[in-house]
């Protein structure tokens, strides 16, 4: 769901952009008191993974495709959102930048999606459904419905930009996210499952904080 | 840095280079989401091309040496190098913002 360049007015892309700074200054913030040498590497290595899983397009019904995003999975990794922010603004800086995949200009509308709605609605419907489901099956719709959601938000921002109508952009992005998130539900639960199993102590969720 | 961090680096390098060198082969060449959404509304696939100057030319445009696009092996190449860019640019960010205490 990269957002490339021309798909936003400019005067919109720079709200999205003062969006992505009040957001960073949080991430740097939550960064300043949480993020510990050891998790480092932890953080360098999804950002890396989720470059290079972006970049493996599976199909989906409808002669389309999607990719994993990992919003939720970095957020839960962490339970916290605003890893996300300093996860995404990286990945999506260096694609727009040097690969042209998602605009310069959208950047802070991408942030939005993929990383501030995508991680929010990914922590906070793992940990409303971590105690009633289990960690992974929640995890799991967590993923799911964080795709889903940021998929309407883009929608809702490609309404307001005139780009498309919302008549038609919300029931398309919403039912292409409903199998894409099928592909991020199943490859969070097993990178999740992965690290509690090799590094546990790389988990928040592990801390007792979850 | 111990000894568990720099496998967990290795692993991950590992598997970023395996889904770098997979890729360009086994990738849907399908529109995304996004994409497919725009031209369920009539929209045009090269809609955005034309729309804004002054913007740089992406060194890898869409994954790809500029010159040669259709290269599988220099596609492998672009992503490789893309996976590294952020490895360490996640990585000096991270050191930037850390936890000093």
């Amino acid at each position: 769901m990269h957002i490339p360049d021309g798909f936003i007015p400019i005067a919109q892309c720079l709200v999205y952009y003062v969006i992505l700074i009040v957001a960073l200054y949080f991430a740097v913030k939550w960064a300043r008191s949480n993020l510990d040498e050891k998790r480092i590497p932890l953080l360098a290595v999804l950002a890396a993974g989720i470059f290079a899983i972006m970049s493996m397009n599976m199909p989906i019904p409808f002669g389309t495709s999607g990719h994993m995003v990992g919003g939720a999975l970095v957020a839960i990794v962490f339970l916290a959102p605003e890893a996300a922010v300093l996860v995404f603004t990286v990945v999506l800086l260096i694609q727009a930048l040097i690969f042209g995949d998602g605009g310069i200009t959208a950047l802070g509308a991408n942030v939005l999606n993929m990383a501030i709605i995508g991680g929010f609605v990914g922590l906070y419907t793992f940990k409303g459904l971590n105690g009633i489901i289990g960690k992974y099956p929640a995890a799991g719709v967590a993923a799911w419905l964080a795709t889903v959601i940021a998929a309407l938000a883009c929608a809702i921002e490609m309404a307001i930009a005139g780009t498309f109508p919302i008549n038609i952009g919300i029931p398309s992005m919403v039912l292409y996210h409903f199998f894409i998130g099928i592909i991020e539900a199943v490859l969070t639960v097993i990178v999740l499952a992965a690290l509690d199993k090799f590094r546990p102590d790389l988990l928040a969720w592990n801390k007792g904080d979850a | 840095m111990d000894k568990k961090d720099m496998t967990l680096i290795g692993i991950a390098i590992l598997i970023c280079v395996v889904i770098c060198v997979l890729s360009p082969y086994l990738a849907s060449g399908d529109p995304d989401g996004l994409e497919k959404s725009a031209e369920d509304s009539g929209l045009a696939e090269d809609f955005s091309v034309e729309e804004i100057k002054g913007i740089p030319d992406a060194i890898f445009p869409d994954y790809a040496f500029a010159d040669n696009p259709d290269s599988q092996p220099l596609q492998i190449v672009a992503l490789v190098i893309g996976a590294i860019i952020t490895l360490v640019l996640g990585y000096a960010v991270a050191e930037v913002v850390k936890n000093r205490n």
